[in-house]
């Protein structure tokens, strides 16, 4: 019968194992649903893309935009988005959005400005909350996989706030999916909007003189919400598929960590097991010459 | 047969539907406007309504809600934040548009 130290290693390898049993498993839930994400920003890019286009031809119709949307406001006032994930386990993910956002916190404060922080996702909150900060309104469950109901409430409570000039500018820090292997946490700025650039969807050369129901600058203020509704989406599937991407690397490295401690751990039973025998033989054979030596 | 021209329901989620088609009808918030082929260059924002396309395979009608109305070189595009096919006809995309509205009319969630 194995002796203690030894059923003792073996118990330790069944409790990694199983650990390892679930950080493959969240591995390939991730994997999967990075497909889904990265899927989901490409079925989002042909409305940007249209919006853009429509926004620069009345761009080029009216010479220059003008809204209050878009006009910039001396900032006595600073909003501060932050997007993180509802979950952990996504290794570095949700701490470096939450250390630039409160690093950008830190310095509106000290340039005298009131600071309103609103966050997306459970991590920023407790955060924020933990720290004692004011946040004016949290989004919960919406960046596993974020529809566009939910970009259209974000963006709906930002354009209040911005219409009352409860806050003059809006920025938001979140994640930008590089690619599979990178996602780096970026500052996003949301109001005032920033008119997209003119791009190669409309034929500079000759342009074109559209007839507009209503009036230019009437179509304008309609699209510039649904404008911002359409960022705040691009931005929330951008951070789900940045989410989905971090965890899968997180839990293939813990994998990969489960795996080395469970050779490490086997190595050492058997060490155990080995030791025990030669002890054994060493009593066996010390006894039997005793006899014998009589 | 009609000249037929491109025709793209686009809406954050997805591309509802794209395709030929001879005759367009929308809502738009000066009224109603009817799209044939050669149509000139417009812009018009849209109402929550319904829509209906003549293809050659027949009619295909859409509830919508709100949205904008490109018509570009024989090439319409209706921009809407949500959209809704329906098969039953117009009086079924005036439903579907209705219910359009009224969801999202709903207190935000948070």
């Amino acid at each position: 019968m194995a002796s203690a130290e030894v059923r003792q290693i073996r118990r330790r390898i069944k409790s990694v194992e199983s650990t390892m049993k679930i950080t493959r498993a969240m591995e390939l839930i991730a994997t999967a649903r990075i497909g889904r994400a990265q899927v989901r920003v490409a079925q989002a890019k042909p409305y940007t893309e249209k919006m853009n286009a429509v926004i620069a031809n009345i761009a080029s119709e009216t010479g220059s935009l003008s809204h209050p949307l878009l006009e910039r406001r001396d900032a006595k006032a600073a909003g501060v988005l932050v997007v993180t994930s509802d979950r952990g386990l996504a290794g570095g993910y949700n701490s470096s959005v939450i250390r630039i956002a409160e690093a950008a916190v830190r310095r509106h404060q000290a340039e005298g400005k009131l600071v309103r922080l609103y966050t997306v996702g459970a991590k920023a909150q407790a955060y924020f909350r933990y720290r004692k900060y004011q946040i004016d309104h949290v989004w919960l469950n919406v960046t596993d996989t974020p529809t566009y109901a939910d970009a259209r409430s974000v963006a709906n409570i930002l354009l209040d706030e911005y219409a009352t000039e409860r806050v003059d500018a809006v920025e938001a820090y979140t994640t930008e999916y590089v690619s599979a292997l990178t996602q780096t946490a970026i500052r996003w700025p949301i109001l005032p909007i920033e008119p997209p650039r003119v791009t190669g969807d409309i034929d500079a050369s000759a342009p074109v003189s559209y007839t507009y129901e209503p009036s230019p600058e009437e179509i304008l203020g309609r699209l510039l919400p649904r404008y911002l509704e359409g960022t705040v989406f691009g931005m929330l599937l951008e951070a789900s598929a940045s989410e989905h991407a971090a965890r899968r690397r997180a839990m293939k490295a813990a994998t990969e960590n489960a795996e080395e401690l469970t050779r490490l751990l086997t190595r050492e039973a058997n060490q155990a097991r080995q030791a025990e025998i030669t002890t054994e033989i060493s009593e066996i054979v010390g006894g039997a010459e005793a006899l014998s030596g009589g | 047969m009609a000249k037929a021209f491109q025709v793209d329901i686009v809406t954050p989620e997805a591309v509802i539907w794209s395709g030929e088609a001879t005759m367009v009808s929308a809502r738009t918030t000066e009224g109603d406007i009817g799209v044939l082929a050669d149509h000139e260059p417009t812009m018009a924002a849209l109402a929550t309504g319904a829509v209906s396309i003549h293809h050659s395979d027949g009619v295909t009608t859409a509830g919508i809600h709100g949205g904008f109305l490109q018509i570009y070189r024989n090439q319409v595009t209706l921009l809407t934040d949500r959209a809704e096919l329906t098969e039953g006809g117009l009086e079924e995309a005036r439903e579907a548009a209705r219910a359009l509205r009224e969801s999202s009319t709903e207190a935000p969630e948070d």
